[in-house]
């Protein structure tokens, strides 16, 4: 019986596909990116910057006349799952580029499955400074920390700060800022280290040693706003009032509204808030209840997706066609600023601003200048 | 010092959820591996109640403990009842698929991003050379109280009485006119409750996640095995220690000075239980026979 059907079965899977394939078909885009888990404020925000631009570019009549069709995984922010969500994709859902990973373990685990089928992925979000090497079809919107970590040490000199101490959760990107700030600011100047297991909440013992340390800058280098909460609760319990500086998973209203006092005056270091009062973040406001952690993750998600249409909508619907425009196209106007990407596929154009929690709420202090490597 | 109080604020939150696991495992024997999530209902309906309803906070707990002990109920009903007479490791199974279940509900009904029942700074003061907080030290108090109410119904009531007979020997039991299934449906719902005690806790002193459940089910049941197995006192006492242990792994210098990496922390704690149940493995406090 099921051999009488097979050939039957694969004709009609067949006649499917090369339906598939006509010029009227939808245009299949995947996206990756945390979904589920603590690092979700951000997955969401970045899902939902994609939706919109993937909405807006249907409703202006596709790339040339093709609907995109977007298909969503979760990475969960972990590499195990990242790699199979990339593995779907790209040989089940056959998708003609990827945006994503949102966190750098999910970039780092997915790229092999990219390269190796070249397929084009632009993360508008992580920002290890491995991903500059993942891969020839990997972009990202997002700048590099090897970048990020020169502008925050210029700034903690600046500010005449020489004792930092820093919790890390053990992630590949928590764990990448943290070897790229010690080779910027010099092992030296690090007064306390430690490293914990991602989705710790407990610090207290870590708080409890610190007290003993003389440190004047405490930076809570987490993965996830619940973590930066949980460390910064837990310091200014102990009456530690030192400075406190932190990065873009930092930049989130959730934090402030989960704990305000605490959080009260911390520096972040992160790229502008771009797309902020402005009408993309009315419209983002309008059409998705704002954003979980910060409008400017999904501004990045945004102009990453409408990049690759234009991509798409120049040089076809090949892998290889797509990377090399990418590489050689003129600066693109997006809601983060005009870029292009370098050779390694790292975004150029983006800069950093230096921005402060005040009454829960965070404000913009000024620009920061990019230290080129 | 400081350690101490540390190590009383994360064992306080083991030891009431390892509490009621332990005496779900002595009377039925079965794993409820959906406890995580027991735990992060408990805490996300009192965030619910208390934040989003704008309920005082004692309204929202006694709401977050009846729902606790609402689904633990139809947990029983529908999940163990039907199965862990048959074999004892089938609702290892159907936990495991409502966990996934619940998992799934938490992150529909209350979202991913980390919630807060009380956000914001709490006042903190000195304490015998550490520094706590108000709601710490209620934490910690309550916990205790509501442990040593247990042992004291556990161990001078009749209905203890009962308790402890069904635990010690079911069928002899049931002959003497107790009414098994009943009592194991009274223990099954109160850890359940015990269990949205531990999310509120956690919700309270810290925040919630959505991934947070399945590392609150590995740390019970560390506790319940180190503890000897069914033994309500061991497993309360080996959350406490293995709290402790976790502490001072990290937070007191070793072998000339240099500290345990945090990172290390929970293996560590979980390495000295290995090598305690190496030496007596019926656990810390467990018999040859079953006790409660």
């Amino acid at each position: 019986m099921l051999k009488r059907l097979l050939p039957i079965l694969s004709f009609a899977l067949l006649t499917l596909s090369a339906c598939q394939s006509g010029s009227n078909s939808p245009v299949k885009i995947g996206f990756l990116g945390p979904l589920t888990g603590d690092a979700a404020p951000y997955g969401v925000d970045m899902l939902n910057g994609v939706k919109m631009a993937v909405e807006e570019l249907n409703a202006a009549g596709g790339i040339n006349g093709r609907m995109i069709e977007l298909v969503a995984e979760d990475g969960r922010c972990t590499g195990a799952d990242s790699a199979s969500a990339a593995q779907k994709l790209v040989n089940v859902d056959r998708v003609i580029a990827i945006i994503g990973g949102g966190c750098s373990g999910e970039t780092l685990a997915a790229a092999p499955v990219a390269e190796a089928a070249g397929v084009v992925m632009i993360s508008p979000l992580s920002s290890s400074p491995d991903v500059t090497m993942a891969g020839d079809f990997i972009f990202r919107n997002y700048p590099s920390d090897a970048l990020k970590t020169k502008a925050m040490s210029a700034l903690l000199r600046e500010e005449g700060f020489t004792k930092l101490a820093m919790i890390s959760e053990n992630t590949d990107f928590a764990q990448a800022f943290r070897e790229s700030l010690k080779q910027d600011f010099g092992a030296e100047m690090i007064v306390f280290d430690e490293v914990v297991d991602p989705g710790t909440k407990d610090f207290r013992t870590l708080i409890t040693r610190l007290k003993d340390v003389e440190f004047d800058i405490f930076f809570p280098n987490g993965q996830s706003d619940a973590a930066i909460s949980a460390m910064m609760q837990q310091l200014r319990e102990q009456e530690l009032t030192q400075q406190a500086i932190s990065h873009d998973v930092a930049d989130s209203l959730t934090l402030g509204q989960m704990s305000p006092e605490a959080v009260e005056g911390m520096y972040i270091v992160n790229v502008p808030t771009a797309g902020q009062g402005g009408e993309f973040e009315s419209m983002f406001n309008q059409k998705f209840g704002g954003a979980q952690a910060t409008i400017a993750f999904a501004a990045h998600a945004y102009d990453a997706t409408r990049v690759l249409a234009q991509a798409i909508g120049t040089a076809g619907t090949d892998g290889t066609a797509i990377r090399d425009y990418l590489y050689s196209m003129p600066a693109f106007d997006g809601i983060v600023g005009s870029f292009t990407f370098d050779r390694s596929g790292d975004v150029v154009g983006v800069p950093y601003g230096l921005k402060t929690f005040k009454a829960g709420a965070i404000e913009k202090v000024r620009d920061l200048p990019v230290i080129p490597m | 010092m400081q350690l101490v109080i540390n190590a009383l604020i994360a064992g306080s939150l083991a030891a009431l959820i390892a509490g009621g696991l332990s005496l779900v495992y002595g009377t039925l024997g079965v794993f409820n591996l959906a406890l995580g999530q027991m735990v992060l209902i408990g805490g996300y309906v009192t965030w619910w109640l208390h934040q989003v309803v704008n309920l005082p906070l004692v309204v929202s707990i006694a709401g977050g403990l009846g729902v606790g002990a609402m689904i633990s109920w139809a947990t029983f009903e529908l999940f163990v009842e039907p199965f862990w007479k048959r074999h004892r490791f089938l609702p290892l199974v159907t936990t495991i698929a409502l966990s996934m279940m619940l998992d799934g509900m938490i992150l529909l009904l209350f979202e991913e991003r980390p919630r807060a029942i009380l956000p914001g700074l709490k006042g903190s003061f000195p304490f015998f050379g550490a520094r706590v907080n108000d709601t710490q030290i209620t934490l910690i108090v309550v916990t205790l109280l509501l442990l040593s109410g247990f042992a004291f119904i556990l161990h001078s009531t009749p209905f203890g009485r009962k308790l402890r007979a069904v635990v010690q020997h079911p069928h002899a039991a049931e002959s003497l006119g107790i009414n098994a299934p009943k009592i194991n449906r009274l223990i099954f719902i109160l850890s359940g409750m015990l269990a949205a005690c531990g999310g509120i806790y956690q919700g309270i002193d810290q925040n919630l996640t959505p991934t947070l459940a399945f590392p609150i089910t590995i740390k019970a049941y560390a506790a319940i095995i180190a503890g000897g197995k069914g033994h309500f006192w061991g497993a309360i006492l080996c959350a406490y220690l293995i709290a402790l242990l976790e502490q001072l792994a990290i937070g007191v210098p070793w072998f000339g000075g240099t500290y345990i990496g945090a990172g290390y922390q929970q293996t560590v704690a979980l390495a000295v239980i290995i090598v305690f149940l190496l030496l007596k493995p019926n656990g810390l406090f467990g018999s040859s026979i079953r006790s409660a």
